[in-house]
């Protein structure tokens, strides 16, 4: 075998708190991070929520670099970096820097910056266009500005794969950890709120009016959000060795095309199904030993009708009993930093014997027939639990989490 | 040692080797001819034509004039695609057929794409037209295309690629990042068969952010006339350019069941971070360097192994000095006399596909025993500690060819290629 990997390090930035506790107690106790929009004017949209960070101040965790030198996806990142470091006790001493790396994803990197650029375009005022918006604007400067704000000298990868990538980030992280490429990594995902997304969203009629529902026979969409989260990686022979507090073991992945539509997934939920079916094998486990599933959730009605059928097809009839939570019902759907959070709420889930609920969930939809942790967050022991995202593009992604046993 | 892999079982890395390219670039569509231009010395930048420059000055540039998809595609329908997922989709219709794709292949087929912006043509057009039209009146294809990652959900789309579906974006080192990640997925298991490399298109939007950067040659504080050149003294900034390149990687096991020839060999793979994202001049050339070392580490071989260099040398004046800095400091004594080929003095910088047109460049020196030099070199900046970079093509018979690039961010890869037939490097059935 490869090197086992586990995760000894927590970072949250997200709607309804900012750090491993803050985040943690927010979701058992059902927080709804879900508001009016306050970053821009909705008055021209038919639908007004979203899921922003209100109190978020960058310069509360930077220390090497400049928040004014990158754009808010990557205060946002580099935020929950330091907070993950400092929750896994890696002080800068304890590490090597040219060993230690950076994979985050996203979805849109940072479009607050295209969006001033398009400001002045609109505007006629192309001359004052300065170098900020080429500094700012690549994807890429969200794992460069986490990698720079902790010194961190190894491989560096940013994987924009949409609502789907902080899974792939946190499968690339381990793949580096398991290959000898690294010896210690941040891997996460980061989106800021943003008015191009929420345009997108708010015209294909994915948003949802009143409340995000996933599950629910009512649901009517998704509402847009923002966040970051961001884990330590490392391989579990350093774990032991320094005397880490290990939350829990990453166990395996998958990964899948739908190669069928950009924005609709597979009518049978085939990609979604083939990538958890992978993610199973890699961690050597059954379907049946699957304790919890952070499910991808995302409250529109189609997206949770196909997950339902998805998992009746790896879950067989054991799917309607397999607790299945979306945390977006809480967070909004954070895009590139969606499956991040959820990461962590699994190894928070398995570390603690408990599980967020869905909320808002007042109706049993027969097309949904799952145990979606109504309303309730639930004490349960987390052995294995299987984190799903899907994206835009068809790109799926399941990652598998392992109860870590000395 | 075992990778993770997605869903691999533990096993030995496996050979991995290249069966197929297709290239889009500003001088042809056809590996051969390109390399052929690329060794005359041919340069496919010309003044900018067809898109709005906002005034930005920019004399040179490299695209791809009178791209048709239908060329390549055959008739369909291309609306539901921008012009990255055009090129993309396109480039991966070449990589498929130059490596004898059969359709009825039970292999599950993937693809690891590298790319700056996906399309920040599209992005910022949707954004404006919500803008001044009024958000009811944006178009939801448009919206499809502006995630980072939609060139590569299309390209899987028209092909039926049902497997692996990666985009990675570290601005100029995409493409060869995309190649590493994809030939780490074939080596472990995790795939089986993958087109991996890359694709970027050239936009108003680009332009102007690069420009007001100062990164274009000849613009915005740069004196004189356009001089992207390499490693020249007198270089003032890169050639805006456009393009995609894709490269098929499968096992060695598997190229020999299939029968199809082998271009070369993928014989390891190297990264590193600038932690003073490129505002360091040693700190980016040590990362390059650190990058060099883990691709020699991982293929087990020596810097006296290296045959030739495909540099991602852009005119860029910070990023060419650092990489040339980086490359010696690895290489040591290796490097005084290394050839050197950058293809970016007549494609211009193609971001995220530019890794994978070095790529292609180094399969194709390896096939013709001709390394293409560095166009309009007229004094090699004295800083340049790799002396033996020159204008001309060079004769030479390459077994291990290495292709490097970095990043204005912080980014620097590695990556080394082998020849088909090199002598102590085990063949399939081996």
């Amino acid at each position: 075998m490869g090197r086992r990997i586990v995760v000894t390090g927590l970072g949250a930035v997200s709607p309804i708190g900012t750090g491993r506790e803050a985040f943690w107690n927010a979701l058992l106790a059902g927080t709804s991070g879900i508001g009016p929009v306050r970053s821009f004017d909705t008055s021209r949209y038919p639908v007004h929520l979203g899921a922003e960070i209100h109190d978020f101040r960058p310069g509360d965790h930077f220390v090497v670099l400049d928040p004014a030198t990158v754009g808010r996806a990557s205060q946002l990142a580099a935020a929950a970096a330091r907070l993950a470091l400092a929750d896994a006790g890696l002080g800068a001493d304890a590490v090597e820097p040219e060993r230690a790396g950076v994979a985050m994803g996203t979805t849109s990197g940072e479009p607050r910056e295209v969006e001033a650029f398009d400001d002045r375009c609109v505007a006629g005022e192309l001359d004052r266009v300065g170098p900020e918006f080429m500094d700012l604007y690549p994807c890429h400067s969200i794992a460069a500005a986490v990698a720079a704000e902790v010194g961190f000298g190894g491989v560096n990868a940013m994987i924009p794969t949409a609502c789907a990538a902080g899974n792939y980030a946190v499968a690339y992280a381990a793949d580096a950890l398991a290959a000898g490429r690294a010896d210690w990594m941040l891997a996460g995902g980061a989106d800021s709120f943003s008015r191009i997304t929420f345009t997108g969203f708010a015209r294909l009629g994915a948003i949802a009016p009143e409340l995000c529902q996933p599950f629910d026979r009512d649901r009517k969409g998704m509402v847009p959000g923002e966040g970051a989260a961001v884990l330590v990686l490392e391989p579990l022979d350093r774990a032991l060795a320094r005397g880490a507090t290990i939350y829990a073991e990453v166990a395996g992945y998958g990964l899948s095309c739908d190669a069928h539509h950009m924005t609709a997934a597979h009518p049978e939920g085939d990609g979604a199904a083939r990538a958890m079916e992978r993610a199973l094998a890699a961690a050597g486990v059954g379907p049946d030993d699957v304790s919890w599933v952070s499910a991808h959730g995302t409250g529109t009605p189609t997206n949770d009708r196909l997950e339902a059928a998805a998992a009746r097809r790896v879950f067989g009839e054991r799917s309607r009993r397999v607790p299945m939570s979306s945390i977006k019902s809480m967070l909004g759907h954070t895009m590139g930093a969606a499956s991040a959070l959820e990461s962590v709420a699994c190894a928070l889930a398995i570390a603690t014997g408990r599980v967020p609920p869905t909320i808002n969930y007042r109706e049993r939809d027969p097309e949904c027939d799952v145990d979606c942790v109504p309303n309730e967050a639930r004490e349960m022991p987390v052995a294995v639990a299987m984190n799903n995202a899907y994206a835009f593009g068809g790109n799926n992604a399941s990652v598998i989490f392992r109860e870590h046993r000395p | 040692m075992n990778a993770f892999g997605n869903g691999a079982p533990p096993g030995p890395r496996r050979d991995v080797v290249v069966t197929g390219v297709g290239v889009l670039s500003p001088l042809s569509d056809a590996p051969a001819a390109l390399h052929a231009a690329l060794c005359r010395g041919e340069s496919g930048l010309a003044p900018i034509e067809e898109i709005e420059t906002g005034g930005v000055a920019c004399p040179l540039a490299g695209q791809v004039r009178g791209f048709s998809p239908a060329a390549y595609l055959g008739e369909g329908n291309f609306r539901p695609l921008d012009r990255t997922g055009r090129l993309a989709t396109a480039a991966a219709a070449l990589a498929l057929a130059a490596s004898g794709h059969d359709p009825d292949d039970p292999r599950e087929w993937g693809l690891v794409l590298g790319t700056m912006f996906g399309s920040v043509r599209t992005i910022a057009e949707f954004d404006r037209r919500a803008l001044t039209a009024g958000p009811n009146y944006v178009k939801p294809f448009d919206f499809a295309n502006s995630v980072i990652n939609a060139a590569a959900g299309q390209v899987a789309i028209w092909h039926g690629l049902r497997g692996v579906n990666a985009t990675v974006s570290g601005g100029a080192v995409a493409g060869l990042q995309a190649l590493a990640l994809a030939a780490d997925l074939v080596a472990a298991g995790g795939a089986e068969v993958l087109l991996a490399g890359g694709a970027d298109e050239l936009s108003f939007e680009s332009l102007v952010g690069f420009d007001r950067c100062g990164l274009l040659c000849g613009s915005n504080g740069h004196a004189g006339d356009p001089h992207p050149v390499p490693f020249d003294a007198r270089r003032n900034g890169f050639a805006p350019a456009e393009g995609a390149a894709l490269l098929v990687l499968e096992t060695a096991e598997d190229a020999a069941a299939r029968g199809v020839p082998v271009l070369g060999r993928v014989l390891g793979s190297g990264a590193a971070f600038d932690p003073s994202r490129g505002r360091d001049a040693a700190s980016g050339a040590a990362a390059v360097a650190r990058a060099v070392r883990g691709a020699l580490a991982a293929a087990g071989l020596a810097p006296g192994a290296v045959d030739c260099l495909a540099a991602g040398g852009s005119g860029s004046r910070a990023l060419d000095s650092r990489e040339a800095a980086g490359v010696a400091e690895a290489l040591g004594e290796r490097a005084a006399t290394l050839p050197v080929a950058a293809v970016k003095s007549m494609v211009g910088e193609a971001l995220g596909a530019s890794g994978a047109f070095q790529a292609a460049t180094l399969l194709e020196t390896f096939r013709t025993g001709e390394l293409p030099g560095v166009a309009g070199l007229e004094e090699l900046d004295p800083g340049c500690p790799l002396a033996a970079v020159r204008r001309e093509a060079t004769a030479l018979e390459a077994g291990v060819g290495l292709a490097t690039a970095v990043d204005r961010h912080g980014g620097a890869h590695a990556l080394l290629l082998g020849a088909p037939t090199r002598s102590g490097i085990p063949q399939e059935g081996d």
